[in-house]
């Protein structure tokens, strides 16, 4: 397990030195997904700033839903980048290189991807850091509040993992998988901006359950914010994050053994 | 055709007895889904349940001794890719199992990479933005090589590979040739005793190709390292295996010896014998005759001569070709016939090359003799049928 | 390479129908995978539409109402696939990366022209299998009525023609920027991003705070989906038509200068 750790730091410092060969497109990818980001939040800030609260949820904790999906998102695409683009390993037949290494496909595939998302953390942070702040000073919530999102931002971006390692996981069937990404991810993921009360109850139901996206920020949120529920949702959390990742690895181990690779 | 000559590659190798690679009846087949044709045939296809399954690979089974160096050729698209991949625990068999000194490579993937050595000629496994020598650090802690294994290992590499020119180059910049060194030598850094090769000298320059021969001739002779190789080459696999298995259609078609498919094709061996004067062919041998004699005398050599075989001398005489020997004679074939010089094919499983030169000798005086072997690549392609 | 270029646009038609037509085949054959992604995409449309439904329950949705919200939604979302999924960089970056670009420039047609064909097959296809597919299943599913004045609908068409173009011309800018960048994907990325908030994707731009109203209309992007959404809610007058002639014009030229430089570097860096 240590020597496992070690390699892993290993191998990011490797990839972030490779990519460091391209200062330039850093720099420039860095300004550009903050730009994206931004415009992504300027479209929900729209609707806040144009009608208030959301179904009875205020725009601080309207923003601050934004902000954890955000961040928990960072989390997972920075240690987890290269899952979400499987395709391309299974396409071009990169994963057969992997496959030959005396190290868990996942171990040798996740830091190839590893990257530094300073525009979403900027950003995330940001936004969460105005939502609580307001809903501080209003007397909304107390500072318990900072590590109880924290724990939410970190078994979020664990939720988020697994489900992208479900989908992709498909891959090793369907070799394209960016349809189904769009819909298990992008579209789950922009859903869950904003409360799931919005929904119809069939399409909340299954954010909460087959997708659930909701358990990211939603449910958190109800207790941290609203007090709804109990402190029980945190151990509800842990478990459901770890079963759903549990789950996923358990998939992705049978969808390697039916890998198909590619060419002749 | 199969396994005529497996015998003999274990024997010649008798001294050894561990077996590096087992498979056993292995299967691999691949499903596609049928697209259906037609009106609505896109929404069709989307619910339809039908597949083709293609078989890549039937019931392939042999195994490898360590030590040994072994061939594995096929045209594009008989398995060879599919084959080395299973083995190497890319992919799962659909039936059938793998065993490297021991162990299942799908069971114990991690274990089995450890002592395996896997070179892909069309992709390199090193890390593309970063000098040669910071993958070998990457795969030295990847694969648990200690720092003075490495150390020691390095410089050897070096000598044989000549690594040290690109040491510092990030791999993206190097040549095709010096890539498939580095990626060879990355192979071996953690001395891994079976080593698989897919197309190492693909698109390789004649010198490249040498250097590289001239490494594998070493590990397999000198370290008593097993290798897997396949290739297109002939030349790799004249000069370097001892043993050669054909794959076609997804099947194995020839496991053997590389002599193995010379005798049994029985391409004739080429003699071009230059006379000091003018020669005298004995008249049995003359076309006209051979042609008129009794069926039962006379055995038919094979028509088709190989390719290139008037290559050297007009064919002034061409009514000479076709021309066969008698039972009590050395069977040969007149190929040409010149003023001097005179060109001959025999069957070397059946007649002994004195036997054939006595009997020129005989026609006039010898000046000089020139022997052409039945060209390899030849031979493979009457295997590949 | 000089004869070539003053044959310019000199080249028959017959050749780009050609081209466009060849698109459009290449397409045609995946179109079982793409009616699923139809479905992803109408997926998409409609969470967009329950968000709406769900705000114009607490909330009165101004000129548009509910329904009209709804059919706004419907008609972006179907119209994404002629205005603003076409091929990245048309396809420019992948030949820079290749090299087959100095090929494409020796070509005796225009690249612009060449590229522009190609894509109108792209698009024509994505029109057929993706637009009308997503439309009539997001009708299907919001319960909705196609738009039934006489002219509305063909109206409509013809600025979704023109927004077409225009995403042509921007994709190709982009893609020739893959020149100087190897992060032209990223440009993409961005390009979207306007294409959602400038073109009024998701909010009708009327709703965009001032400052970002101005810096819309000074761009092409309410011309790409929020000028035919009007036309097709009959919000509009068709003179806005003159607007996408008027940047369809500019863009043009943008091209054809972008092209100018694209062979400049080409010739004298060897790409």
């Amino acid at each position: 397990m240590n020597t496992y750790i070690k390699l892993y730091l290993l191998l990011v410092r490797t990839s972030i030195r490779s990519r460091m060969q391209y200062r330039f497109n850093f720099a420039f990818g860095t300004i550009l997904a903050a730009f994206i980001q931004l415009s992504e939040f300027l479209m929900i800030a729209i609707v806040l700033a144009k009608f208030g609260a959301v179904r009875g949820w205020s725009v601080h904790e309207v923003g601050y839903l934004f902000a954890v999906m955000t961040l928990s998102k960072m989390l997972y695409r920075t240690f987890a980048d290269e899952v979400h683009h499987l395709e391309r390993y299974l396409v071009e037949g990169e994963l057969d290189q992997l496959l030959t290494k005396p190290l868990p496909v996942l171990l040798s595939l996740m830091p190839r991807g590893f990257r530094l998302m300073p525009g979403e953390l900027l950003q995330g942070g940001g936004i969460l850091a105005w939502a609580l702040g307001a809903m501080l000073a209003g007397g909304q919530v107390t500072w318990w509040a900072v590590p109880q999102t924290l724990f939410a931002v970190l078994t979020g971006a664990v939720v988020l993992f697994a489900i992208g390692l479900a989908t992709a996981t498909c891959g090793f069937w369907t070799t394209r998988i960016s349809m189904l990404q769009n819909m298990t991810e992008d579209a789950a993921q922009t859903a869950a901006r904003y409360p799931l009360t919005l929904y119809p109850g069939w399409m909340s139901g299954l954010l909460l359950t087959a997708l659930p996206v909701g358990l990211v920020n939603y449910v958190p949120a109800l207790y941290i914010l609203r007090g709804e529920l109990g402190a029980w949702v945190f151990p509800l959390l842990a478990a459901a994050a770890c079963l759903a990742v549990l789950l996923a690895l358990r998939f992705w181990k049978f969808g390697i053994s039916k890998y198909q690779s590619t060419g002749s | 055709m199969t396994d005529s000559a497996a015998g003999q590659a274990s024997h010649e190798s008798s001294r050894r007895t561990e077996t590096a690679i087992e498979a056993v009846a292995l299967c691999k087949s691949f499903k596609t889904p049928v697209a259906a044709k037609g009106r609505f045939s896109g929404i069709r296809s989307m619910f339809s349940r039908e597949y083709t399954v293609k078989e890549a690979v039937t019931d392939i089974g042999f195994t490898v001794e360590k030590g040994d160096f072994v061939g594995y050729i096929g045209p594009n698209g008989a398995g060879k890719s599919t084959t080395i991949k299973m083995l190497t625990g890319i992919l799962h068999p659909s039936s059938g199992s793998v065993k490297l000194a021991g162990i299942d490579p799908h069971r114990d993937r991690t274990k089995c990479a450890s002592k395996l050595g896997v070179v892909f000629g069309q992709r390199s496994q090193l890390w593309w933005d970063l000098p040669v020598k910071d993958s070998y650090d990457i795969l030295a802690h990847m694969y648990g090589v200690e720092e003075k294994d490495k150390l020691r290992r390095l410089p050897q590499f070096d000598e044989l590979l000549a690594l040290g020119e690109f040491w510092d180059t990030p791999v993206r910049k190097l040549s095709l040739g010096q890539r498939m060194r580095a990626d060879i030598a990355a192979a071996m850094l953690h001395d891994p005793d079976l080593l698989f090769l897919d197309e190492p000298t693909i698109g390789l320059d004649v010198n490249a190709k040498r250097n590289i021969r001239g490494f594998l001739k070493i590990l397999n002779e000198e370290f008593g390292k097993t290798i897997l190789l396949t290739t297109h080459d002939m030349d790799d696999i004249e000069q370097l295996c001892r043993r050669v298995m054909v794959i076609g259609g997804g099947q194995l078609t020839y496991d053997g010896t590389i002599e193995g498919p010379r005798r049994e094709i029985g391409l004739p061996t080429e003699i071009k014998i230059t006379y000091q004067g003018r020669y005298e062919l004995p008249d049995e041998w003359n076309a006209e005759d051979a042609a008129q004699g009794p069926a039962d005398l006379f055995v038919r050599v094979d028509e088709a001569g190989p390719a290139g075989a008037a290559g050297g001398e007009p064919p002034t005489l061409s009514s000479a070709s076709g021309v066969i020997g008698r039972a009590e004679l050395p069977r040969m074939r007149i190929v040409s016939r010149g003023e001097r010089t005179l060109t001959v094919e025999v069957n070397r499983q059946e007649v002994r090359t004195m036997d054939a030169l006595r009997e020129l000798g005989r026609w006039g005086e010898i000046d000089d003799v020139e022997m052409r072997e039945p060209d390899f690549e030849e031979i493979i392609r009457r295997v590949y049928g | 390479m000089i004869s070539f270029r003053t044959r310019l646009f000199k080249s028959n038609p017959r050749l780009y129908s050609a081209l466009a037509a060849k698109a459009y085949a290449r397409n045609i054959q995946y179109r079982g995978s793409h009616l699923l992604h139809n479905f992803a995409s109408a997926v998409f449309g409609y969470l967009y539409a329950c968000i709406w439904i769900g705000l114009g329950r607490d909330h009165s949705l101004g000129e548009y109402g509910i329904l009209g919200m709804m059919q706004y939604i419907t008609f972006t979302q179907a119209s994404l696939w002629i205005s603003s999924f076409t091929t990245p960089g048309l396809g420019i970056p992948q030949s820079v990366r290749t090299g087959q670009i100095a090929l494409d420039l020796m070509r005796p047609v225009h690249l612009f022209a060449h590229l522009a064909a190609k894509e109108w097959g792209q698009i024509g296809y994505q029109f057929l299998y993706k637009s009308i597919p997503v439309y009539v299943i997001m009708l299907l599913a919001l319960g909705l009525t196609p738009a039934h004045h006489g002219t509305t609908l063909p109206i409509a068409l013809v600025a979704l023609a023109g927004s077409a173009y225009l995403s042509i011309c921007i994709g190709y800018l982009i893609g020739v920027s893959a020149l100087w960048t190897t992060e032209s994907s990223w440009l993409h990325w961005g390009n979207q991003a306007l294409m959602n908030l400038l073109a009024g994707f998701f909010i009708p731009l009327q709703w965009l705070p001032e400052w970002l109203q101005a810096i819309a209309w000074a761009s092409p992007y309410p011309f790409m989906l929020y000028a035919p959404t009007q036309l097709y809610l009959r919000k509009e007058h068709p003179i806005v038509l003159l607007g996408t002639l008027a940047w369809c014009a500019a863009l043009t030229l943008t091209c054809l200068l972008a092209t100018r430089m694209l062979r400049h570097k080409v010739e004298v860096q060897g790409g």
